[in-house]
């Protein structure tokens, strides 16, 4: 039909033909309209109201300011980035090395499979059930807790916590490591059999294949999918809230209390927060997909 | 590669299977000690006799279909839309299924809670704002299996001997074109479900009584029926997942939210 | 190796279908009354009750169960499954039929095993067929009253009829306003002071329902050596495993928690300023976790070691039966407390509220409460008509325990909460988040 073929030689964002566009605009009206009221809107409503007064609705930065002068505020976010940071370097070192082990490590290829199963089904199980698995492990009455006592060691006689910033730090890696398999699996299998073969016919040593073959080519990927490590564990809130009560200072949690309407009698330094955080969301995608594109160049 | 290496392969992955399956067997050994001192199951009969985990869990699962239901009636149209008739919004659409990840949950449901709980738009405790909360959160996977889905079928061809046929939009969309993506549905579907399964901070919020939110409260008030729950929880989604493996057959499993 | 795949997750996928199938057949529970949800509802949780309970007391519970004790659960949507309630007969039969046409009771931080409450719950819906609805089961004494000035206009389900308070915070719900009066009938047998001190406001605005005394409640699975005494807590080998009950900056049993401490510490019942020294010096020595012990903490050994109200911790060792074992033990000295009902100023269901009032101060009512493990104002009264059942009476905490309880008066209690609700964060400056469900 003519209609179709026109549409199909003209460029992607070609003007099209007035009438033309109006009709077709009625078939994405309805995703449109949903995103807006039930996405679009509530988000702006955010960005806009941390900018207003409470109470007058007058523009003003205030909102952000209190947050700034908030020492326990500030610590969220401080305490949030470190823990992202700490999880999303961890997780990614230890998932890189995992599938690469998977991958290009010599083992037999069921293991392959294996992995990314396990990954696929250890990065979904995130939130409360995850919580509690590692309450169930090693809280003081926890299976691991008392299997260490009974052969004499009792972690927490040596100042082991779980429920504390780095007790929340092994909960995360449990889902992190997983993401960092699943997302860096492609950009492995990008990695050459033919480029090992002829470093190694060059006389490159296997420090030196790494240091100017493999590790130049897969660090946008390992950097990408760390930045996107970074921003999961920034935006994770049931897991900490789950394991912690919400004793642990993170972003979420305060987050979490505004809308239980404690903590804070200020509704705008919500907004600003709830604003701060989708800010640093921002960051790391557009980090993550700017070296995504770059890493894309040698999987072709 | 060198021998040297594969120890370390080894190493790396046993590691690896240790940290993902040690906190399992613990949890699994934990909710067998309901009954001092004997190993049993009664953790797991308490829970199944206990009314509000039946009621959280059968109000997660119809909350899972509907929110599967709802997605597809939404994301369906408009992918083959986009794909067929309306490139120029690709980018824009795009954007859009992929704004849940720049959103955090907690910030989404921040946003809707404060919007939607105040007059005119006083909608906080219908099932609408919670069905769309949902589908909101699966949008990224649902909308990313369809799509992939019809990138893989040809969906010009079909929709021009459809026509040439005399068939109607209707028609070409459920009776054509669903069938052929079908695989792909369903592997968004199975993610949508366990999303929704696992989902906590919406329900919460909201004040449903769905499944993670009871499981949030087994953890403060019962001593073994915690991990009975988060078993359960845990073989769902491992079946989920199984099943989205199944149909997808090598696809690339993604990630869910609700964390 | 695609098939060894497909057979891998198809056992997974029986596992699960095959779990899901036995809920569904095990299940003999009937479906919940689908009136609507009010927003903050407590999902179900079991109330344990001992297995020697007198017929006369509570005719349903009369038979053991092969299960270690008997068990019901209330959903705080209907009836209570396994315990049908009692019809409490004493109970005004026009109020009654005007509690019918209001049609729920909205009653706010009082969860099911708190003292029995649950118990309570269902002697209610026996009693008038309506609906309780339960607000926010967490909240703290502080949390109720402000429930009750925030919702002034609301008539619905988020406006609490009857709150359950520490005994400080009658007296600042008269201060602000937040009661109506009632005398009901059971006023004449009340005793004029419970622990020295008057059991009902002198205008019918509040009156004491129970009261207990301050213990510490320990995971023995845990803690091999359980703290005896106040100055136990500062030892080293208690490292992270002592919490309260509650934030001290609302809720009273928290407070109380302090306020007892701090007797135990060179302090007096009219300055409690030791008692934030003391729980600062815990904080220091990294004994102190700011998590609120629940039951279920405890008995995942988060919060090993808790400071709690008598009845709450034996409704804690009743519950967990053994499993793990839970150790309480009597500090000395010790607070006694008690806790006062009132009817909301603005409650939206005053009738509702008003049966409530008479039920939790008849005879099963009462009696529900002893088993609860709590102390009651009509104790002396019933046991002259001789209506407590043996085995019930056996439950009572030893009259020496009670009687070594130091109760504060109004003003000091006033005062004391002033000082530790105000004080904890500029002293002790652990703040302590209160859980949602």
């Amino acid at each position: 039909m003519t209609t179709l073929n026109s549409v199909k030689r003209d460029a992607p964002l070609a003007r099209p033909a007035p009438h033309k566009m109006s009709w077709v605009w009625l078939g994405v009206t309805p995703f449109f309209l949903f995103a807006f009221i039930f996405l679009l809107y509530p988000s702006s409503t955010i960005a806009i109201r941390s900018f207003q007064n409470t109470t007058t609705h007058v523009f003003t930065f205030d909102n952000f300011v209190h947050l700034l002068q908030n020492p326990n505020l500030v610590n969220a976010y401080w305490i949030s980035i470190k823990i992202s940071l700490i999880t999303s370097l961890g997780g990614g070192i230890f998932g890189f090395l995992l599938a690469y082990s998977a991958i290009r490590g010599g083992l037999p290829p069921f293991m392959r499979t294996s992995l990314m199963t396990f990954c696929g089904v250890a990065s979904n199980f995130a939130g409360i059930p995850l919580a509690f698995a590692f309450i169930a492990l090693l809280s003081p009455s926890g299976v691991l807790t008392g299997w260490l006592r009974s052969v004499g060691y009792n972690p927490y006689f040596h100042g082991f916590q779980l429920y504390t910033f780095w007790g929340l730090s092994m909960v995360y890696m449990y889902f992190q490591f997983p993401l960092m398999v699943l997302v860096i699996s492609p950009a492995i299998d990008g990695l050459r059999r033919e480029w090992l073969e002829a470093a190694e016919n060059l006389g490159a040593s296997s420090f030196q294949y790494w240091r100017y073959v493999a590790f130049p080519i897969l660090l946008p990927s390992i950097l990408g999918t760390m930045i996107l490590l970074f921003g999961n564990s920034f935006g994770a809130f049931a897991t900490a809230q789950a394991l912690t009560g919400g004793s642990i200072n993170l972003v979420t949690i305060m987050i979490g209390a505004q809308l239980r309407g404690d903590v804070l009698g200020d509704a705008g330094l919500g907004y600003a927060l709830a604003l701060g955080m989708v800010l640093v969301m921002a960051v790391a995608i557009t980090g993550y997909t700017l070296l995504q594109r770059k890493s894309e160049r040698w999987l072709r | 590669m060198k021998n040297g290496g594969k120890v370390w392969s080894w190493f790396w992955m046993i590691l690896g299977i240790v940290y993902f399956f040690l906190p399992l067997v613990a949890t699994f050994i934990f909710s067998l000690r309901a009954k001092k001192g004997v190993l049993s199951f009664l953790a797991y009969q308490q829970l199944f006799n206990d009314s509000g985990f039946i009621k959280g869990f059968s109000y997660s699962i119809l909350w899972g279909v509907l929110t599967i239901i709802v997605g597809i009636l939404i994301f369906v149209p408009t992918a083959y839309w986009v794909r067929l008739r309306a490139p120029q919004f690709r980018t824009a659409v795009e954007f859009i299924t992929l704004l849940p990840f720049v959103i955090p949950a907690i910030v989404f449901v921040f946003g809707l809670v404060r919007t939607f709980s105040h007059p005119p738009f006083l909608i906080v405790d219908s099932p609408v704002l919670l069905i769309a909360g949902y589908t909101v959160l699966s949008m990224p996977y649902m909308y990313r299996s369809i799509d992939t889905g019809l990138r893989s079928i040809d969906v010009r061809t079909l929709t021009e001997a459809a026509q040439s046929l005399g068939a109607g939009w209707a028609t070409i969309l459920f009776q054509i074109i669903l069938p052929n993506i079908r695989v792909a549905i369903l592997s968004g579907a199975f993610l949508s479900f366990a999303i929704v399964m696992g989902e906590y901070i919406l329900a919460q919020y909201l004040a449903k009584p769905a499944f993670a939110p009871f499981l949030a409260y087994l953890i403060q008030e019962k001593a073994y029926e915690p991990a009975a729950a988060t078993i359960i929880s845990f073989a769902l989604t491992w079946a989920c997942m199984g099943i989205i493996n199944l149909f997808g057959r090598g696809q690339q499993t993604q990630i869910a939210g609700g964390h | 190796m695609q098939t060894k795949k497909f057979a891998f997750h198809l056992i997974a996928l029986f596992v699960t279908v095959g779990m899901v199938l036995s809920a569904c057949g095990t299940a003999a529970t009937p479906a919940p009354v689908p009136t609507s949800v009010p927003p903050t509802m407590a999902p179900s949780t079991a109330v344990v009750l001992p297995t020697t309970v007198s017929a006369t007391a509570a005719p349903a519970t009369a038979a053991p169960v092969a299960a270690p004790t008997i068990a019901y659960t209330f959903d705080g949507t209907g009836v209570a499954q396994g315990y049908k309630g009692t019809v409490v007969s004493s109970v005004p039969a026009d109020l009654v039929t005007a509690c019918k046409a209001e049609g729920m009771l909205t009653i706010i931080a009082t969860p099911p095993n708190w003292a029995n409450y649950g118990e309570i719950f269902a002697d209610f819906e026996a009693t008038t067929g309506v609906q309780l609805n339960s607000l926010d089961p967490n909240a703290g004494s502080a949390d109720e009253l402000a429930a009750i000035e925030a919702n002034k206009g609301n008539k619905g389900p988020q406006a609490p009829d009857i709150v359950d308070v520490g005994y400080a915070y009658g007296a600042q719900g008269v201060t602000a306003g937040d009661y109506q009066p009632y005398v009901g009938t059971y006023a004449s047998r009340l005793p004029a002071t419970t622990l020295g001190i008057p059991t009902a406001d002198p205008n019918g605005l509040w009156s004491i329902g129970y009261y207990g005394i301050m213990v510490l409640e320990t995971n023995t699975a845990v803690v091999q050596n359980p703290p005896k005494n106040w100055a136990d807590l500062l030892k080293p080998e208690y490292k992270g495993q002592v919490a309260l009950a509650g934030d001290p900056q609302s809720s009273n049993q928290a407070i109380m928690a302090v306020y007892a401490a701090a007797l135990a510490n060179g302090g007096s019942l009219d300055n409690a300023q030791p008692g934030l020294d003391f729980f600062k010096k815990v904080n220091d020595a990294g004994n102190f976790v700011p998590v609120i012990a629940k039951v279920g903490t405890i008995a995942q050994g988060a919060t090993p070691i808790e400071m709690a109200w008598n009845y709450n911790a034996l409704g804690d060792q009743q519950s967990l039966a053994g499993n793990p074992p839970i150790e309480i033990d009597y500090p000395s000295p010790s607070i006694g407390g008690a806790y006062v009902q009132a009817i909301s100023a603005y409650a939206p269901h005053p009738n509702c509220a008003k049966v409530w009032m008479e039920i939790i101060h008849s005879d099963p009512g009462q009696i529900a409460w002893i088993i609860g493990g709590a102390s009651v104002v009509s104790q002396a009264d019933m046991q002259t008509r001789n209506v407590i059942p043996a085995d019930v009476l056996k439950m009572l905490p030893d009259p020496k325990v009670l009687a070594s309880a130091v109760a504060p008066t109004v003003a000091q209690l006033t005062a004391a909460k002033a000082l530790i609700t105000k004080g904890w964060l500029t002293t002790v400056g652990v703040p302590i988040p209160t859980p949602k469900p």
